[in-house]
């Protein structure tokens, strides 16, 4: 049936796509997650009249509060802005200003046209919740380190190299191993675990898009890297870095996600698998 | 039940006549009981829920030849996520605090209302109510407005509850006869849950039916927790004289072990009388919720065959993953099962309700819990297609983890979640047995609901932002168009002869129709 066609072609496409560009710029540097750590330092200490919190409150609240919470800590579905290391960079709205009138569309966040006298306000009320946050022990939703080492090290190793199939890509000698040998050292806490579940979420290294061969009606074989996919349209950045689009019931597409494995994993794992090949992971550094 | 398409070219046609004569009529609340093809009186089009056309001119061997109307921009930044209404050829669209009027005919602004500005949640609002001459919509600050259907002015303006406290709106009103039934929102707070019945024509409170007692109540049957907001709206059995609403997650969110027990009645259906808000019966989809699972899906009512009977049904596809059937006379389950990826239950109790595995509560080293927060599906319109039996739904398969540690408290939230991965499907599931008959992947994300229409067509939009025609049958894709991601449910009307599809993407509004020809002719309606 053509719909079942489309499951599996669709599953080809890696859901990193939706995820804002390399991390890095503006985001989390790598290896850190947001929750579970000390909130960033403001890195130009601001001050702003209460009556422009104040206001900004009430923009705030409206506006924003149910995704990132009425105290900017985080909301439904959206990120506590007070560990966020662009909020942190913030300079009286040069970062946070763009954000808010541009949106993250592709997030879910809608841009807000507002009058730059509402976003300065704004602005005031997030930075003035940040400096609440960072003298305020703990954190309403934080996630720390030690809370995630409930696992058995050997364990995890066996799951890795037996059950978890884990080792038929990953292996722990080789050419391939030299980046995954030291995953450990580079991602900690919430962060090594969100990428071992799913390693197109949470911060990521670098912007990895996969190749993929499609073959033209008449023939022609293209390769490139795969940057879009919906159930219409096909887009590769071809070797020159031009965007080409075909529709996608005319080419052949040959493609498999490298992290289809991770995926299918998700309804295998147990509690207790994850979080001993978790504690076996930190032992990789 | 509706009209035949043969009563409905008499009510098209009587309709021309009447109106010709006399003008526009206010609009009566007996209408609901059987809405004109011209008109989508109600969030759901008729008080089943079923959101399903009995149109039938645009049909799956010419949908390919639909083609634009009229498209209708806002000019503003926040995506409609309204179900329009439609009466006397007027459409009414909201965004919170924006309500406009706008001829069907050519999408020409007949007045806007502006409510002033406030800090409730501007998170989406979901459309109005219409009663005789009145518009009547939530504000984001939890009041009522009516306002005059013909020139927007305000006729009356009353509180459903204090936002300062953490209450907010954006739910649809439904109108039962004299009750203008408003729901409420309010899951930051340990708020108790509250429905309340408003006198369309003076605004003042009929009636008010909490889901959960206030913070702090002892003995009561919530075992401490707050919450159950009934934040969409309803349904309504005329020859039972009950109303059918979902009921949301109990506060705090994340926190089970604050609130012991089954937490009756949040995740719930309740079914209530309208005159009186008294509960008749009540069934919970998930007892003691720790994912934020709100229960507050369309209870669809459906006449049909069960296990070889004639029964009044009750069809839920709910957010926690699980489809249920329920006899809705008395709430009694005749059918539980999973139509996206659960992994949360140990089975299912005596009573058809899954069984909360303790395991999967959010815990100090988290836990990987399928469906993820968003829900195996949410406030998404899913629509029942009776030719089919087939219940067509925006499903996600979707995986999350979930913390709780003392340390986050008992207010509010308490707790982390975070998501892992999803995927997003239309599904077609039978509602004689629970199994899904087809799935149509729609990519990562879902934002839009389903209509379907007795030609066998079921309108909807993908995450990537193209506009779906599916057959209903099988789910294959028959018409698309990218006019970007819909946020809201499409509805269907036939005027001047034609039939249209009416579906919002982003800040705009577009209307489908067939190309003038003898299929549209207003002759052969």
């Amino acid at each position: 049936m053509r719909t079942l066609g489309i499951v599996a072609l669709l599953l080809a496409a890696p859901p990193e796509f939706a995820q804002q560009g390399p991390a890095g710029r503006g985001g989390p540097a790598p290896g850190q997650s947001p929750a579970s750590q000390r909130p960033p330092a403001t890195t130009v200490p601001q001050s702003y009249s209460a009556s422009q919190i104040q206001a900004g409150e009430s923009r705030f609240v409206s506006e924003c509060g149910f995704c990132h919470g009425r105290d900017a800590q985080g909301g439904e579905s959206g990120p506590d802005l007070t560990r966020s290391s662009l909020v942190a960079e913030d300079v009286r709205g040069d970062k946070i200003g763009p954000v808010i009138l541009s949106g993250r569309p592709d997030k879910g966040m809608p841009a807000l046209a507002l009058p730059a006298a509402d976003v300065a306000a704004m602005v005031a009320f997030i930075h003035d919740e940040k400096s609440k946050a960072e003298s305020a022990a703990g954190g309403r939703r934080s996630v720390d380190l030690s809370d995630l080492e409930t696992g058995n090290v050997e364990a995890g190793k066996r799951y890795f190299s037996g059950d978890g199939g884990c080792i038929k890509c990953h292996m722990l000698s080789g050419s391939f191993a030299t980046s995954f040998a030291t995953v450990g050292a580079r991602f900690q806490g919430l962060a090594l675990l969100q990428r071992m579940l799913n390693p197109s979420r949470g911060p990521r290294a670098g912007p990895s898009l996969p190749a993929v061969t499609i073959t033209l009606a008449s023939g022609q074989k293209v390769t490139g890297k795969l940057a879009y996919r919906d159930e219409f349209t096909i887009t590769l950045i071809d070797s020159d870095g031009w965007t080409r689009s075909w529709p996608a019931a005319e080419v052949k597409i040959e493609s498999e996600d490298p992290l289809q494995a991770h995926f299918e994993q998700l309804g295998r794992y147990t509690d207790e698998e994850i979080h001993d090949v978790f504690v076996f992971l930190q032992t990789l550094r | 039940m509706l009209a035949t398409s043969t009563k409905f070219g008499l009510a098209v046609f009587l309709g021309l006549v009447c109106c010709a004569a006399t003008g526009a009529q206010s609009v009566d609340p007996s209408m609901l009981l059987n809405p004109p093809a011209d008109s989508w009186p109600t969030h759901h089009g008729d008080y089943s829920g079923q959101r399903h056309s009995k149109l039938s001119q645009i049909t799956p061997a010419n949908v390919h030849q639909i083609t634009l109307a009229w498209a209708f921009q806002t000019n503003q930044t926040q995506d409609i996520k309204a179900s329009p209404i439609l009466v006397n050829g007027v459409i009414f669209i909201t965004t919170p605090d924006n309500l406009w009027a706008i001829d069907a005919r050519n999408a020409r602004q007949l007045w806007k209302y502006t409510y002033p500005k406030n800090t409730g949640f501007h998170i989406g609002h979901r459309g109005v109510a219409v009663y005789r001459d009145s518009v009547i919509m939530t504000t984001p600050d939890a009041h009522l407005l009516a306002l005059d259907a013909r020139d927007g002015s305000v006729k009356w303006n009353t509180v459903m509850a204090d936002s300062k406290r953490g209450y907010w709106s954006s739910n649809a009103p439904l109108l039962i006869r004299n009750h203008v039934i408003a729901g409420i929102s309010g899951d930051f707070d340990n708020l108790p849950g509250v429905l309340k019945s408003f006198d369309p024509d003076t605004g003042k409170v009929q009636w008010t039916f909490n889901s959960t007692p206030p913070a702090g109540t002892p003995g009561s049957i919530s075992g401490g927790a707050t919450g159950g907001q009934m934040w969409m709206t309803g349904t309504y059995d005329p020859s039972l004289n009950l109303l059918y609403v979902g009921t949301g997650n109990p506060t705090p969110v994340l926190n089970g072990a604050a609130r012991p027990g089954d937490n009756r009645w949040t995740c719930s259906i309740v079914a209530l009388n309208p005159d009186t808000g008294k509960l008749a019966w009540g069934f919970q989809p998930s007892p003691h919720d720790t994912h934020d699972w709100d229960a507050v899906e369309v209870p669809i009512l459906v006449d049909a065959v069960f296990e070889g009977a004639q029964r009044k049904l009750l069809l839920q596809a709910s957010r926690n993953g699980y489809f249920f059937v329920l006899d809705r006379t008395d709430g009694k389950s005749l059918l539980t099962a999973p139509f996206a990826a659960v992994n949360w239950s140990t089975g299912t109790d005596r009573e058809g309700r899954p069984i909360p595995n303790p395991d999967k509560e959010p815990h100090r080293d988290g836990r990987l819990v399928a469906p993820y927060e968003g829900g195996g599906t949410n406030y998404r319109s899913p629509s029942f297609d009776p030719a089919s039996g087939l219940l067509v739904v925006s499903a996600v398969d979707g995986f999350g983890l979930y913390f709780f540690k003392q340390e986050h408290g008992a207010y509010g939230w308490a707790g982390a979640d975070y998501d892992v991965w999803a995927k997003s499907f239309l599904r077609a599931i039978d509602y004689k047995t629970g199994k899904v008959r087809w799935s149509h992947e729609i990519g990562e994300g879902a934002t839009a609901g389903v209509l379907t229409t007795d030609a066998g067509l079921a309108f909807t939009g993908d995450a990537a932002g193209s506009a779906l025609a599916l057959r209903t049958s099988d789910g294959t894709t028959l018409w698309h168009s990218k006019i970007g991601r819909m946020a809201n449910s499409p509805i269907s009307y036939q005027l001047d002869g034609r039939q249209y599809i009416l579906m919002a993407a982003g800040s705009s509004l577009y209307a489908w129709t067939l190309p003038l020809g003898p299929e549209t002719s207003a002759a052969k309606p």
